[in-house]
């Protein structure tokens, strides 16, 4: 499976943050509150992985809770490529 | 087809299958009817030891089987089994369900068929063979199925749960016409369960809803059984209705 690494994660999230005009911090720790990353950016965002690896992620809602940071997202990806 | 209309009351049911009934609201459903003086079968996936210990208390009362709700074959031969032991259907409470916490994109396909598979198609398989007794025997009875408010109003990360409780609310009202007054349907559709935090909604959405409840507070199970045991025992002309149970949350 072609997976994709943490760095590439990271730049498809700027990616879209780019198209709303925003911009990715590039600290991991940054709130997404504050950059304004809402629950439809992040499915914007694992859709876009699963295009470029060719496989499915599917989750429920419960684990998407518990994201409060852009290290939460870039782990919640690596970690759901896994599964 | 046009008939006169059947004018003989529905009498109160006696013997009522319950599914889903080993915890939760179906649980609270079984413990109730047991003190309305009925005679209740339970089916479930899974026997708890409160079950149990209900069909231990009352065992002349309560007729209890592990079944799941989606093999139909097993459903037939638990009904069997139910009329030699308690004596024949003239109730039902459709409760067994599954629940959903997940958004539509990124719940798989094979979640989605297995929630309408559970929420939708066994229940009216299950009606389906039930009524069918019913009909051969010449009985009057009541259908409830416990739906909720999720087939009336949209909640996130409910869209296939929500279609399914929302198909059974549409299939109550066509059942109660086509049966033509010989059973009684309705639906029953209960607000939130506290229970449900983290399974069904996140914290902040229970809060939310609290916040927008004129009662101020989620609803309980001991809130809801009264109201499947006025269906089911009371004479009232209630019938093909939806009756949402939720402190007026969602009004």
């Amino acid at each position: 499976m072609n997976e994709l690494s943490r760095a590439q994660i990271r730049d498809l999230m700027a990616q879209v943050l780019k198209n709303q005009d925003k911009e990715l911090p590039a600290d991991d720790a940054a709130q997404l509150r504050e950059i304004g990353f809402r629950s439809l950016d992040f499915s914007e965002l694992a859709l876009r992985v699963e295009d470029e690896t060719g496989e499915e992620l599917n989750f429920d809602a419960p684990g998407l809770r518990r994201i409060a940071t852009v290290g939460d997202v870039l782990d919640f990806l690596v970690e759901l490529q896994h599964q | 087809m046009s008939e006169p209309a059947d004018t003989q009351l529905v009498p109160p049911s006696s013997v009522v299958l319950v599914s889903g009934g080993s915890r939760g609201l179906g649980l609270a459903i079984v413990t109730d009817l047991l003190d309305a003086g009925v005679r209740v079968a339970v089916f479930a996936r899974t026997i708890t030891p409160e079950l149990e210990k209900l069909a231990a208390e009352h065992p002349d009362r309560v007729h209890v089987g592990s079944v799941d709700v989606t093999d139909l074959r097993a459903a037939q031969s638990f009904i069997r089994e139910v009329e030699q032991h308690l004596g024949p259907i003239d109730g039902v409470v459709n409760n067994a369900a599954m629940g959903q916490d997940s958004l539509h994109a990124h719940t798989a396909t094979d979640d989605i068929a297995r929630i309408i598979e559970t929420n939708l198609t066994a229940p009216l398989q299950l009606t389906r063979l039930v009524v069918r007794r019913m009909l051969a025997k010449g009985l009057r009875g009541r259908i409830v199925n416990i739906t909720s408010i999720c087939g009336q109003r949209g909640f996130p990360g409910l869209v296939a749960y929500s279609a399914t409780k929302g198909g059974m609310d549409a299939a109550t009202r066509s059942l109660a016409r086509e049966l033509g007054g010989r059973v009684l349907v309705n639906s029953v559709a209960p607000g939130f369960f506290a229970s449900e935090m983290s399974a069904v909604l996140g914290p902040t959405q229970l809060d939310q809803i609290v916040r927008r409840t004129p009662t101020g507070h989620l609803t309980e199970p001991v809130e809801v059984t009264p109201v499947v045991r006025m269906l089911l025992r009371e004479h009232t002309n209630i019938n093909g209705q939806v009756i949402v149970v939720d402190g007026a949350a969602a009004s």
